[in-house]
């Protein structure tokens, strides 16, 4: 028998995401196996009444869905349509 | 030369201009993009009136995101360089927020390039505005890619 495995991974947020969040980096602990999803579905309150409305992801400075796998020390960004120019 | 910076001081328009210009060239258009004071609600009709922006980036994303930019539009328009240069932090009514300069050997690929240079920025490139009204502030939240307008602002 063994424990399932778990793995680090680097949360930040930005703009109203990062207002609604109250948070700026958040670390996670979660399974070794886990998604985006999987780990958006751990965060805060604050965050649930973005799910549903469109929010962007990036691993490791690259757009990814929210279904891609994670990997331990990964950099997961999570932030609201981009809004720049 | 292309580049892609990030920079909290205000920019100066003409020496970007200048830096992108290369032998073989013969005509640069720059892109001045600078804070509005008035943003029709398309929901309300009504008009905000801003008093200052506050523009926030994933900054090391962001210069990946635009070089990538950069170097797409290079190989779909025949321009030469390419530079752009984004403020974030405060700005006031009027400072530039984001300039785009681009330098070709006829001006009409580097007007199409820099059109298409501002929309793919504003729909790919992590950098957010938050408009601070007398009476409150507000995200905005990106750009509806069907008329170019900007969709309902975030209520924070």
């Amino acid at each position: 028998m063994s424990d399932i495995n778990h793995m680090w991974v680097d949360v930040a947020f930005f703009g109203a995401v990062a207002d609604a969040a109250g948070s700026r980096e958040i670390v996670v602990e979660v399974p070794d196996t886990s998604t985006v999803t999987d780990v958006l579905s751990r965060l805060s309150p604050q965050l649930q009444k973005y799910r549903g409305k469109k929010l962007l992801h990036a691993v490791n400075e690259e757009y990814v869905d929210e279904n891609a796998p994670l990997h331990d020390g990964d950099k997961l960004a999570v932030f609201a349509p981009v809004s720049g120019g | 030369m292309d580049f892609a910076e990030i920079t909290t001081d205000s920019i100066d328009l003409a020496v970007v201009a200048r830096r992108v210009i290369p032998p073989d060239c013969g005509a640069t258009v720059t892109l001045d993009g600078y804070a509005r004071k008035y943003t029709e609600d398309k929901k309300t009709g009504s008009t905000r009136e801003t008093e200052f922006l506050v523009y926030e980036a994933y900054e090391t994303m962001a210069i990946r995101e635009m070089e990538k930019l950069i170097g797409n539009a290079k190989e779909q328009f025949p321009i030469s360089h390419v530079g752009i240069v984004h403020r974030i932090g405060k700005l006031e009514i009027g400072e530039t927020s984001v300039v785009i300069s681009v330098a070709a050997p006829h001006r009409k690929a580097a007007f199409t390039a820099c059109e298409w240079l501002i929309r793919e920025l504003k729909r790919t490139v992590p950098i957010w505005k938050k408009e601070v009204y007398s009476n409150g502030e507000m995200w905005a939240e990106g750009e509806d890619e069907k008329n170019g307008q900007a969709s309902p602002a975030l209520r924070v």
